[in-house]
């Protein structure tokens, strides 16, 4: 199994503890309230969650990609809404303004925004673009002083509380993707009401539109226009190995909740754990776990080792959720008709998993890059 | 203020124990360990005077075997400013944990040292007492609130019947109660934090303690198995059960 060094070890006691004593007796509610969970995911980053991946000069923590993963896995076994919350904020909605923010942005946003103070979304997928970003047709055309918008982005994490958005918009006479960085307050934005989802019910996510929005140029975070597909490039390993790690935390809870509930529940005079067929399924289950684990720490660990990564976080990214889907599943079935009642958190394990198998790129996506690595 | 907190490796409070099959002991082999739930307070209080600007210098301390310093950089990740960490492999008994703090607070003159009021994997709930007798300091056990005015702490004591304070001179010792704090979660700046933090390593010899162990232990045995209930049909049957298997009534 993996070796860990003491920080690691540290970092997932801290997370796992957090998870088991605050996040758990929450979860429920916290979805029930179908609200962004602010004081949750701000306890998070006042202990560092949203600051991790960032350089210490950056106000963060500078840990590479295992650590960063074991503390996902465990925030993602007590909440996925929490999880996909805190992962969409350090991973995602600050990135681009760290990485290519000048210094008023990286100030006024960014600093603020590893505490909490400011919430970040990102904007790629469009109403005909989802899967097929080559598709995007937000529009940037360059007027005295920035840029003027025009477009409708939809499920957009975080939308309905977010104060800056970074945008993926077409720009420049090749009309290239380049990215661009919106304030709350800009002329012509304006943010839909939240999708009602079937899973990640705290997780608000909403169609934002620009009409004629008004982008300083200063808030051109693509130093050369048309290097947006680059930049997103670079992102998405991380992102996929990241999900395939939301994956592996919402299995082991499935697969907790059905060890222990397996040994409880009686029929025909015993428990059911004495079936053979139930003790097959755990079986089951827990070797797509191990499997779901090993893979994707293993791409981490490839990322974190400068490696090349692309087709093992894409591999790790389709096996683990898909892994993840079926140990949730399984777990269902050993619940029965109690895994299909609200009262007990399967069917929320059930419900929220299948958000791992869409965000990064859904597996189908997945397969045509791993085959691509593949020279097909 | 100087302040000296002794924290103490066991097996975590979430492990399910079990007992080795030659009946020496508990399995501590790829079982977890953390730090004593009791010594996170004590630690947690010490952070808290320090933040206070009570406490000048919090100095955490620890004994044992491999894995030892990781519970110490725990402490350190809390807030502690500095590790000592004498390695020992030999099972340490309560005296001899005694000893080597008597022979550290020799060394280091803390004004105030704070211990779990015991550990949960042995339960002695004897430390901090020896200790206290050791040094002839004043001890106040089982702390339940801390209140510092001069050269004089206010301890808050949860007895029988309800709350106890006691006003110590010090130096003194003091072991925590559950109700003290509640302790933090070490985030993750102050982990990496910790990592150029010192500790000090030091053997029972360089303090000149003899830590050989005084007490056999016989033998450790699972505790034995509750019996399933049985469903009584009536209150006489009940009655009748009760005088003559149970003979209670
Ligand atoms: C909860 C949630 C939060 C999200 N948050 C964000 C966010 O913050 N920002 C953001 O930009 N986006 C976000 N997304 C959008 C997400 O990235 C897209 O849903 C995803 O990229 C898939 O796009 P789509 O849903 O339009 O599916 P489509 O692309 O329409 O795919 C439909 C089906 O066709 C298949 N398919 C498509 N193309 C091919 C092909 N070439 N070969 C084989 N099969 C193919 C797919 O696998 C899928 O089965 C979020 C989605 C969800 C569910």
């Amino acid at each position: 199994m993996l070796h860990l060094t003491e920080e690691q070890i540290a970092v997932r006691d801290t997370f796992a503890r957090f998870t088991d004593a605050e996040i758990i007796p929450a979860a429920e509610a916290i979805d029930e309230a179908h609200e962004y969970p602010k004081a949750m995911v701000k306890r998070l980053a006042d202990l560092g969650f949203v600051g991790m991946r960032y350089p210490e000069e950056a106000g963060g923590s500078g840990v590479d990609l295992v650590t960063c993963c074991l503390a996902l896995e465990e925030v993602a076994r007590g909440s996925m809404s929490v999880a996909a919350c805190v992962t969409m904020q350090a991973l995602m909605g600050t990135k681009f303004l760290e990485m290519l923010g000048n210094d008023d942005i990286r100030e006024r946003l960014f600093k603020p925004a590893l505490a909490l103070d400011k919430i970040g979304a990102i904007c790629m997928t469009e109403p005909d673009a989802g899967s097929d970003l080559a598709s995007i047709s937000t529009r940037a055309v360059e007027t005295d002083g920035g840029y003027i918008l025009n477009g409708a982005k939809t499920w957009v994490t975080s939308a309905p509380v977010a104060d800056f958005f970074t945008v993926f918009a077409r720009a420049g006479d090749e009309d290239k993707l380049t990215i661009f960085l919106v304030e709350k307050d800009f002329g012509g934005l304006v943010i839909g009401r939240p999708i009602e989802k079937m899973g990640v019910w705290a997780l608000p996510t909403s169609e934002v539109a620009f009409n004629d929005c008004f982008v300083p140029a200063s808030h051109r975070l693509s130093a050369e226009i048309g290097d947006g597909e680059e930049h997103l490039r670079k992102l998405l390993s991380e992102i996929r190995i990241a999900t395939a790690v939301l994956g592996v935390g919402i299995a082991r809870a499935a697969l907790d909740e059905a060890v222990r509930y397996a040994g409880e529940r009686k029929q025909f005079g015993k428990p059911i754990n004495r079936f053979q067929a139930v003790q097959m399924r755990l079986a089951d289950m827990a070797t797509d776990l191990e499997a779901a684990r090993h893979i994707s720490y293993h791409a981490a660990q490839l990322l974190d080792a400068g490696a090349p990564h692309r087709k093992e976080a894409s591999m790790a990214k389709l096996f683990a959720t898909e892994a993840a889907a079926r140990v949730c599943d399984n777990a269902a079935r050993i619940f029965a008709s109690y895994g299909y009642a609200m009262e007990y958190p399967v069917q929320r394990f059930l419900r929220d998993v299948r958000f791992t198998l869409i965000g990064g790129g859904t597996s189908d996506i997945l397969k045509l890059v791993i085959a691509k690595e593949l020279s097909v | 203020m100087k302040i000296m907190v002794a924290v103490k490796r066991v097996i975590d409070y979430n492990v399910k124990i079990r007992v080795k099959n030659d009946e020496t002991g508990v399995e501590t082999a790829n079982v977890k360990m953390s730090m004593n739930p009791f010594d996170e307070i004590a630690i947690e209080e010490g952070v808290r005077l320090a933040e206070a600007g009570t406490a000048e210098e919090l100095v955490a301390v620890s004994m044992g075997g491999d894995g030892t310093q990781e519970t110490i950089r725990t402490a350190l990740a809390m807030g502690a400013d500095r590790g000592i960490h004498v390695a020992s492999d030999e099972a340490l008994e309560p005296l001899a944990v005694a000893k080597l703090l008597k022979a550290l607070a020799d060394k280091e003159s803390p004004d105030l040292i704070i211990l779990g009021k015991q550990a949960i994997d042995d339960d002695s709930n004897q430390t901090g007492q020896m200790l206290a007798a050791l040094l002839g300091w004043s001890q106040g056990t089982f702390a339940s609130k801390l209140e510092f005015d001069g050269g004089h702490v206010s301890v808050t004591r949860e007895i029988d019947g309800g709350l106890e304070t006691l006003r110590l001179a010090m130096p003194a010792v003091i072991t925590t109660d559950l109700r003290l704090n509640t302790p933090r979660y070490a985030s993750l700046p102050n982990i990496m934090k910790a990592k150029k933090k010192t500790i000090d390593q030091m053997s029972p010899e360089d303090l000149g303690v003899d830590v050989t162990p005084r007490l056999t232990t016989l033998k450790v045995v699972e505790p034995a198995k509750r019996e399933a209930g049985v469903m009584v049909e009536t209150v006489e049957e009940l009655l009748d059960k009760l005088k003559n298997e149970a003979k209670v009534i």
